[in-house]
């Protein structure tokens, strides 16, 4: 489990963890999309400055953890930037002047401002993505999906039995590849070095359909399909803390597209 | 009298044939969970080093992100396997923290759905190498559909179209037939003995 990166959890009461996961989820959308309908840079930078008000204020994650996870985002926005900027169709419209020149390439004004719009879009996504599933656990999001939105319980909670494979990935991995180094399976080409990355992926799929089939045989024989309605352990309800974080994300979105600059 | 048994467990079995089992749901959301696991390696290590390739070219093995959607329709045969498989995924690799965040939920529905459209014309019937190959095309079309308004509204027109194919080429090879292919070892294994998928 060691190689995958541990989930941040709230360390602290806080209001959105008393948010439901579906009503946090319905809110980091509309963000989502506001950044997503527009080429003006300067929506993702007012939406990037309320997640992170949100995030310092309400979230209850610990803080400094949050530069680190976040950090490979960099590199990501860098580069999307630099991209969406110099491959601009507006670029090559003589009618705009160019801001720099570079031999034949020119790049103009609009150009680096929608390439920063898209680049700052993946900061937008970031700090929404931490605001609606930091807050609380996948346990949490299936109670909620299959309360709120009555999602099919039977596909939330497998999906959710399924998820305890994961941890056990990491340790087939290996003990998949001690296996095979001990049968003398050892690559040195990189062909086969290739191969043998595939048959080590193979092997560990197999290892893991093997285990959800136990699990499912395990559910079946404590009832999980019997057909009688299911009750639930924990109850959520919607609340007025619902609708409030509906309501301020709607109006932040609604005022970051908006409001002059 | 006769009939009636046989016309009786004839109805049962296509009952039967669209019902998920326990073991269906389990094995596809596990199927999904560790392909999600496998994208968030695939996101943090493999793909950052293709940026150098530039577009669209890094998009050439871009179809790795929507083979659940093939493998899992292929292995248990019911209709929203695809889509159910993809939105799995998707969601891991969000809990683990994929760069694409939240969006990673949109770009797994409209993938899942390309997929399961192609499914959905054969009536959930075949699922042999040509109809995995278009439903990985599906599915790239889905990719596509997303990725070009969201993450290339600004590029021009030569490199959309030359993102947007490549997407949908990859994933038609690489998830089509590389998922194909791949049921096909899982069969040789034995593993896959309770599904449909077996024979």
């Amino acid at each position: 489990m060691s190689v995958l990166p541990a989930p941040l959890q709230p360390v602290r009461p806080a209001f959105l963890t008393r948010v439901t996961p579906v009503a946090r989820l319905v809110a980091g959308m509309a963000w989502l999309v506001a950044s997503i309908v527009t080429l003006d840079p300067i929506v993702p930078v007012r939406l990037i400055l309320a997640a992170v008000v949100a995030l310092v204020l309400w979230s209850g994650l610990p803080l400094r953890r949050i530069p680190g996870r976040l950090a490979p985002l960099g590199l990501a926005i860098v580069s999307l930037t630099a991209f969406s900027i110099l491959l601009s169709s507006s670029n090559g419209d003589r009618s705009v002047a160019a801001v720099v020149t570079l031999g034949p390439a020119r790049i103009t004004g609009p150009a680096i401002a929608a390439g920063l719009a898209v680049g700052l879009r993946v900061g937008v996504i970031a700090l929404s993505t931490l605001l609606v599933f930091g807050p609380s656990d996948p346990t949490r999001m299936a109670d909620s999906l299959v309360q709120q939105w009555h999602f099919p319980d039977r596909f939330a909670y497998g999906t959710l039995a399924a998820l305890r494979v994961a941890p056990f990935m990491a340790g087939d991995w290996g003990t998949i590849g001690a296996a095979r180094r001990l049968r003398g399976l050892q690559p040195r080409s990189p062909a086969a070095r290739l191969r043998e990355t595939g048959g080590r992926l193979l092997a560990m799929l197999v290892a893991t359909i093997r285990r959800a089939e136990r699990l499912a045989l395990a559910m079946d024989a404590r009832g999980f399909d019997s057909g009688i309605r299911r009750t639930h352990f924990r109850e959520l309800r919607t609340t007025w803390r619902d609708w409030l974080t509906i309501v301020v994300a709607l109006a932040v979105a609604a005022a970051a597209l908006a409001l002059p600059r | 009298m006769s009939t009636i048994p046989a016309f009786k467990s004839s109805l049962a079995a296509s009952a039967e044939s669209t019902r998920w089992r326990t073991v269906d749901i389990v094995v596809v959301a596990a199927i999904a969970v560790a392909f999600g696991v496998v994208f968030w390696f695939w996101n943090a290590f493999v793909w950052v080093w293709l940026r150098p390739l530039g577009e669209p070219w890094e998009y050439v093995i871009s179809g790795v992100w929507v083979m659940p959607a093939v493998v899992a329709p292929l292995i248990v045969r019911k209709p929203g396997a695809a889509l159910f498989a993809e939105m799995v995924a998707a969601v891991v690799s969000v809990i683990l923290g994929s760069q694409w965040g939240l969006d990673t939920l949109l770009s797994g529905f409209v993938q899942g759905a390309g997929a399961e459209l192609l499914f959905g014309f054969t009536m959930y019937r075949s699922f042999g190498p040509i109809v995995a190959l278009l439903a990985g095309a599906g599915a790239g079309i889905g990719e596509a559909l997303h990725d070009i308004p969201v993450w290339f509204p600004t590029a021009t027109r030569e490199v959309q179209i030359g993102i947007a194919s490549l997407e949908m080429l990859s994933a038609a090879v690489v998830a089509g037939i590389g998922g194909w292919l791949l049921v096909r070892a899982l069969r040789r294994t034995g593993v896959l003995q309770t599904f449909p998928a077996a024979e």
